[in-house]
């Protein structure tokens, strides 16, 4: 993990960066993360992660077209970098690894 | 409002590289919730700024800053935070201490910068002088009068070369407006010519500035009365009708209203031009004129000022004995005493007794904090001694300490912010003046809020950071630790400060209302009881024969009925202010008896009856008699007239004669009687030397009701006047409500006094509460030993109060000639003073002693009564 830090926050942003491609911006990432987590995602927060990835180089940003419905402020739209996804492979890699590591035993759950 | 807000705060913490597509995004969220309810989309969108606001996003404020330091930033306030909790009391006294100081603080500045604010706020209001008059004779200076001549202005302008602008005012006495159908009575009327308004700039709202107040019969209106009297036309061009000038006058133009701030208050300018008739007429012989000049930037005031006496003789005459002079305009409201002033000034001894009072409590405050942090460093030092042992520096100590000293003190501006805004209506209702709407939202108040919650961490947090830092671990983990004898006397000199001040504010208060009541309660040397007065109507086209003939009258009618008790005319109502009242300063002698005596007379006109009514004494000699046609050329004097002559009071001065000014054809007055001295004004003033000249019916008519049917009195009186002039509006006044009036300025400063001197008892008294419970729980194993060695709690209890009496006592020495020297100070101020009580010094004193002994007596009985087989068992 020392190689990809990744919190748990961030995972769920970068994840979403990814399912929101090509249009993943502040406004529709807080709705996708909203609707599908039922939590509440405040701006602060959500652009902290982003602006935390793009530093570490998970993500990459450009700026689009300023829009009249947003006081004539540009959209900045994120894309996952191919870094990026080796953090988000490692991650699932990780996890995965450790799920199919539980004894059969662990997850028998048994009602006495 | 709030968004716009939110967005400036946003746009200053925010990285600009991510500002554009942030606020872009919170827009876009903002529009989305305007649609359901804006106000919460406001808020929402005030919610997302702030928490927007961290360290990955925000733009670099400080390099190389401890601030960057925020491990050990973070860790001094959670150690704060955890000694403050841990240590409520102590947490509460200072912080409800400084809330307290703070607040009072603030708000008595606040009302400090008012009183110095007056008339500031004209452009070149540096340069602004009055033109006063001074009588001179002999080189002696003798009474200082605030009007003068109307054509001097004009003059000096000519004459004086640096003197660049000057306007000539009279002001109105009260003039009768009608509105609709029904008559107003503005008493705030000055007639002003064209050059006011570039002297005192007031905005002109409407109308034409450069002819403004040069028309006759034209008037200018304040924004307030503009809506009073036309609400929401345009009043320009249009006319009001003026009783007493029997005429329409023109509204010319519109100024916005004058503030509080000015010593020259209006609501209404009328082109003095209207009067130019009278002031032609009394030129250079009377002044009854406000006049103000303007002196060239470049002008030295010194320089102009020997000019003066050579133009006065120029235009008043060699052998006149007034001067002209000059008096900065910022000067008037607090340094001024003049006679005439147009209004009852402000004092500036007031304001810096007030200033001093707020002083004092805010340093209470803060030595209740260095008190109490340096009282109970017991509890801290073992703490201080393992921090240095793992390595704290020294000056991280301090500034861990300093973080707690900072908490307590910006916790108490928070509250002392809330304070002064609940406080702020009673504070306004104090002081008579509506200083301030609100103290959250000035600009000014906030900003003193937050500096004083730096300069008080500075104040009171050094002392005891350097104390509480400066323990050496080896002593204070061995146990070998004591408080330092330095420490218990700079400890026990700050309580000996507190207590000083606090005796002193309470004695203070105590001789303030003292003089006050001694002064509503004196023997004026008439009696003003159930007497109600006003001036009867004045028109300007009914001769002045009718018009005596009519208040004759009227008052005969009123006699008819049961319900009056009397009717009497003077010149002016006695309660009026110092300028209420006639004057001469031509000079006066007593025909064969003194030489020609250069001094202000001040004069009276009575009719027959006023003696009677008002009850005061005749020494010598007899009253007017209307039935002596003879009586129009005699007078009476008072005491104060015939002293003043260096002679003494007795029947020999009757049937002497008395004669105004210089030349010797000057009609001579018999006098007839000698009054005993009666105090027409405040006592602040003495007793003028009067002379009574005889009247039938001069303008202010004095009705005295019958007691206990005062109000039907007044029925007939309203009816009465309502039969004889309709078309004039009746207002009266009791005497004795007059007189009380004068004292308005005195117990206001009395009430100021008296609140804060309790405020600042409050306060010290917390400090002092809080001191004694800890003294008296670091000495519970002292305690526990003389109970087992027999000492009754009354016992231990006096060993406690043997300390803080010698405090009290000191505090006595200290503060006594303090309080003596200052108090018989501003007693001199007055004419009519009581002697210094010492008395109240005494019950000053036993109140500070009750207070104190019960604090401390509480605290240490809660220990005394301990069982000591508790407190001591773990030795």
């Amino acid at each position: 993990m020392k190689e990809y830090q990744l919190g748990e926050f961030e995972e769920i942003v970068l994840l979403t960066v990814g399912v929101l491609y090509p249009e993943a911006y502040g406004v529709a990432l807080k709705d996708e993360i909203e609707g599908r987590l039922k939590r509440k995602v405040s701006v602060g927060a959500l652009q902290s992660a982003l602006r935390r990835m793009e530093s570490k180089g998970y993500l990459h940003s450009r700026e689009g077209e300023p829009n009249t419905e947003r006081g004539g402020k540009p959209k900045r739209y994120f894309t996952i970098t191919a870094y990026g996804k080796k953090a988000l492979d490692h991650s699932k890699d990780v996890r995965l690894a450790l799920y199919n590591a539980i004894p059969p035993v662990a997850l028998d759950f048994k009602f006495t | 409002m709030i968004k716009r807000l939110a967005n400036r705060l946003l746009r200053w913490y925010l990285h600009p590289d991510f500002y554009p597509d942030i606020s872009g995004d919170l827009e876009e969220l903002y529009l989305r919730n305007r649609a359901a309810s804006p106000v919460v989309a406001d808020w929402k969108y005030m919610l997302q700024v702030i928490v927007l606001f961290r360290p990955s996003l925000m733009r670099t404020f400080f390099k190389n800053s401890i601030i960057k330091d925020t491990g050990m930033l973070r860790n001094y306030f959670k150690i704060g935070v955890r000694s403050l909790l841990k240590q409520k009391a102590f947490t509460f006294i200072n912080v409800m201490g400084l809330a307290v100081g703070l607040a009072a603080f603030l708000l008595i500045q606040q009302y400090v910068k008012f009183e110095e604010s007056y008339d500031r706020h004209f452009a070149d209001a540096d340069q602004l002088y009055r033109l006063t008059t001074d009588q001179v004779v002999d080189s002696v200076l003798g009474t200082r009068d605030a009007m003068s001549f109307a054509p001097s202005g004009k003059a000096l302008v000519e004459e004086v070369p640096e003197i660049i602008d000057a306007t000539t005012t009279y002001k109105f006495g009260g003039l009768i407006f009608r509105k609709g159908e029904s008559f107003v009575t503005e008493e705030r009327v000055i007639a002003v010519d064209e050059h006011f308004l570039n002297l005192f700039t007031y905005e002109v709202l409407s109308g034409n500035t450069a002819s403004l107040l040069s028309e006759p019969n034209s008037l200018v209106l304040s924004e307030s009365k503009a809506r009073f009297y036309f609400e929401s036309q345009d009043p320009v061009g249009k006319t009001i009708y003026l009783q007493d000038f029997e005429k329409d006058f023109k509204v010319a133009g519109v100024i916005a209203d004058p503030g509080q701030n000015t010593h020259y208050k209006f609501d209404i300018l009328m082109a003095i031009s209207t009067i130019k008739e009278r002031l032609d007429q009394e030129a250079w012989n009377g002044y009854n004129y406000y006049t103000y000049v303007k002196l060239d930037k470049e002008a030295n005031i010194d320089n102009i000022r020997p000019l003066l006496p050579a133009l006065s003789k120029k235009y008043m005459g060699d052998d006149n004995t007034l001067v002209f002079n000059l008096q900065p305009v910022i000067d008037i409201h607090l340094y001024s005493d003049l006679t005439f002033e147009p209004e009852i000034h402000g004092s500036a001894r007031a304001v810096s007794f007030l200033n001093l009072i707020s002083i004092f409590i805010l340093v209470i405050a803060w030595v209740n904090y260095v008190n109490l942090s340096t009282a109970r460093s017991f509890d801290r030092a073992k703490e201080v001694g393992i921090r240095k042992v793992v390595g704290a520096r020294r000056n991280q100590l301090v500034f861990q300490f300093m973080t707690e000293a900072f908490m307590i003190n910006v916790l108490g501006a928070l509250l002392a912010l809330g304070l002064a805004e609940l406080a702020l209506p009673s504070f306004n209702n104090l002081i008579s003046k509506e200083i301030l709407d609100h103290a959250w939202n000035d600009e000014g108040f906030l900003r003193n809020v937050g500096l004083f919650a730096f300069v008080g961490t500075l104040v009171s947090g050094v002392y005891p950071a350097l104390v509480l830092s400066g323990f050496r671990p080896v002593m204070v983990l061995k146990g070998k630790f004591r408080n330092s004898k330095q420490g218990v006397w700079l400890r026990k000199g700050l309580v000996v400060l507190q207590f000083t001040a606090s005796l002193s504010l309470i004695a203070c208060t105590f001789i303030v209302y003292q003089q006050v009541s001694f002064m509503r309660s004196k023997d004026i040397g008439m009696s003003i009881d159930q007497i109600v007065g006003f001036r009867g109507p004045r028109s300007n086209n009914e001769n002045f024969a009718t018009q005596t003939q009519k208040r004759t009258l009227f008052a005969e009618e009123l006699k008819n009925h049961p319900e009056i008790k009397g009717v009497a005319m003077i010149s002016n109502l006695p309660g009026g202010g110092s300028s209420d009242v006639n004057s001469s300063s031509g000079g006066i002698k007593i025909v064969g008896k003194t030489d020609l005596l250069e001094a202000t007379t001040y004069v009276l006109q009575i009719n027959d009856e006023v003696i009677n009514l008002l009850d005061i004494d005749l020494i010598f000699g007899r009253n007017f008699d209307r039935t002596r046609g003879a009586d129009t050329a005699t007078v009476l004097v008072n005491e104060s007239f015939i002293k003043r002559f260096g002679l003494e009071v007795n029947e020999t001065i009757v049937n002497e004669k008395i004669q105004f000014g210089k030349n010797l054809e000057n009609p001579k007055w018999n006098i007839v009687g000698i009054l005993k001295d009666v105090n027409r004004s405040s006592l602040k003033n003495a007793v003028e030397p009067t002379v009574y000249f005889y009247n039938d019916a001069p303008p202010q008519v004095m009705v005295k009701l019958e007691a206990g049917k005062y109000q039907e009195g007044l029925d007939v009186l309203a009816a009465t006047w309502e039969q004889f002039f309709p078309n004039a509006p009746l207002k009266y006044a009791f005497l004795d409500e007059r007189f009380d009036s004068l004292y308005q300025e005195d117990k206001r400063f009395g009430a100021v006094f008296g609140a804060f001197s309790v405020l600042a008892l409050v306060v010290a008294t917390l400090g002092l509460f809080g001191l004694s419970s800890f003294m008296a729980i670091q000495r519970t194993k002292e305690v526990g030993v003389r109970k087992v060695l027999g000492a009754s709690v009354g016992h231990i209890v006096g060993i406690f109060y043997k300390d803080f009496l010698s405090l009290i006592v000191l505090a006595l020495v200290v503060g006594a000639p303090l309080i003596y020297l200052g108090m018989n100070q501003w007693l001199d101020g007055y004419a009519y003073r009581i002697s210094f009580p010492w008395l109240f010094l005494g019950l000053s004193l036993l109140i500070v002693l009750a207070i104190a002994l019960l604090t401390v007596g509480y605290q240490v009985y809660k220990v005394a009564v301990l069982d000591p087989s508790k407190t001591l068992r773990y030795e």
